[in-house]
């Protein structure tokens, strides 16, 4: 699984941080760390965190490789 | 028709069940001053404007007119403050529950929900017919809030008791004396803050492992909440932290049973479940309209001028509907995209308690559609509580078969 957050979207509401603490971070109050390529038993809090970002800014790849986040049309959430 | 009643009829309790033709009359017409001087905003980008405009206070003492004298001893809580005093407060009651200082506390509770959601539907495994509400939706997250908080699970019956005076004071109906509701409203204010107030004192003095004991040990650089202010921030948290999660479960299980085919493709593809939440959040969100907002100075909106000190309502599940921002909005689809809903408000004052609602809501409804089985609605629509606010079914009849013998 691959996963890129679209930062000039993140507005720092962190509901990703709640939802899968082990990948997504929050550094201070608002900037965000995460990830880019989480373990496989993340992956359902990673799509949890994906539907839950209130401005739609993470895009989730299931398949490693270059399909993996490059554009809305990799997002296979 | 006028549009000068439609808060009126908003209101109205006849409405309850249905009052999204009202908001659709309310967005044909833009922002509608209603005949008691406030003003409704019912369309998606105004909403989200306003939402984000700092010239908009949360805070009721802005008010010009005369029920902005709540004659409350104490201080509001951060749902009713602007910034700076909002941000301090929230982000004192951000440290024991979320990011940056606690970002683990709502993910170690999914075991928790997923056992206590079990639990409640061992309970329903005989029945041909239960109340969703009174069975299920109530208790799950009465009971998520009591241990996240460390509320004693006993002392609940008369919290929840508090909590319904407080939540009628919030609305005013035809014929009711708003000022004996806002008197009792207060009065239980009162009284669940001094109850919860005393909680925090015993929790300072023995430490549990629960978050009021986090909050009341917490010495961060900005300090601690000062006894009144704890007393209004554990309120807020206890009433908001359950009450909006039985309206989004129920509204929830309600929705999918108008939708059969919408219920049966979560069955086959559970991992929809999650955007499945958010729709509902948008279709059928548990707080309709934001009541209490209020300009700092006249302000034009969608070509209408709304003056300083007014009444000003924010008709969220009107924006949720709005054409211009939804594609077929009045259809639930539970694989929607781009779908920036409303329905947990937006802006500075966005749900604090937001991931903890999708944990539960999410985790709710995967349990009843795999434990019930051929669940139907007895009555459509069911009875609703009187809240034109925070609105949701008192109870939901539902049949099902019941299985012979040990469930899966």
């Amino acid at each position: 699984m691959q996963i890129v957050v679209d930062l000039n979207r993140c507005e720092g509401y962190a509901q990703c941080v709640f939802l899968a603490p082990k990948v997504f971070e929050l550094h201070g109050e608002e900037a965000l760390l995460y990830a880019p390529a989480p373990p496989a038993e993340q992956a359902e809090r990673v799509r949890r965190a994906a539907a839950a970002c209130p401005v739609q800014a993470i895009l989730v790849g299931e398949q490693a490789g270059a399909d993996a986040g490059t554009g809305a049309g990799a997002d296979v959430r | 028709m006028s549009t000068e009643t439609l808060l009126e009829r908003i209101n109205a309790y006849e409405n309850r069940a249905d009052p999204y033709p009202l908001y659709a009359e309310l967005r044909e017409h833009g922002v509608a001053q209603q005949n008691d001087g406030s003003y409704l905003v019912g369309t998606y980008h105004e909403i989200a404007a306003l939402l984000h405009d700092p010239r908009i206070s949360s805070d009721v003492r802005h008010r010009s007119t005369p029920d902005a004298a709540r004659p409350d001893a104490l201080p509001p809580s951060f749902i009713a403050l602007d910034d700076p005093e909002h941000d301090r407060l929230r982000r004192l009651a951000m440290r024991p529950f979320g990011p940056p200082h606690s970002p683990g506390r709502v993910d170690a509770l999914h075991e928790d929900i997923v056992e206590i959601a079990r639990e409640l539907t061992d309970g329903l495994r005989d029945r041909d017919r239960i109340d969703l509400v009174d069975d299920f939706a109530y208790p799950l997250p009465v009971t998520v809030i009591c241990r996240l908080l460390g509320v004693p699970h006993e002392d609940m019956p008369e919290l929840r008791g508090w909590t319904n005076t407080i939540i009628a004071s919030l609305d005013h109906s035809p014929g009711e004396d708003p000022q004996e509701k806002q008197r009792a409203g207060t009065a239980a204010r009162m009284a669940m803050g001094a109850y919860l107030g005393d909680l925090a004192e015993r929790r300072r003095a023995n430490p549990a492992d629960d978050m009021i004991s986090a909050l009341v040990h917490d010495d961060g650089p900005e300090g601690r909440l000062d006894k009144p202010e704890l007393m209004t921030t554990l309120t807020l948290l206890t009433i908001a932290g359950h009450e909006t999660t039985v309206n989004l479960i129920t509204n929830g299980m309600l929705t999918l049973l108008r939708h059969p085919e919408v219920l049966e493709r979560l069955r086959r593809e559970p991992e929809l479940m999650p955007s499945a939440v958010e729709e509902l959040l948008r279709y059928e969100p548990p707080v309709q309209m934001l009541p209490q907002r209020t300009p700092l100075t006249d302000i034009e909106v969608g070509g209408v001028i709304i003056p300083q000190g007014a009444p000003l309502f924010l008709m969220l599940a009107s924006g949720n509907r709005d054409p211009l921002r939804f594609e077929d909005p009045d259809h639930f689809d539970p694989a929607r995209r781009d779908n920036r809903h409303f329905g947990f408000g937006s802006g500075v004052h966005s749900c604090f308690g937001a991931p903890l609602a999708r944990v539960e809501t999410q985790v709710a409804l995967a349990e009843l559609l795999r434990r019930l089985d051929g669940p139907r609605l007895v009555e459509d629509p069911p009875p609703y509580r009187h809240s034109p606010i925070l609105r949701g079914p008192r109870h939901l009849p539902i049949a099902t078969d019941v299985r012979a013998g040990a469930d899966a």
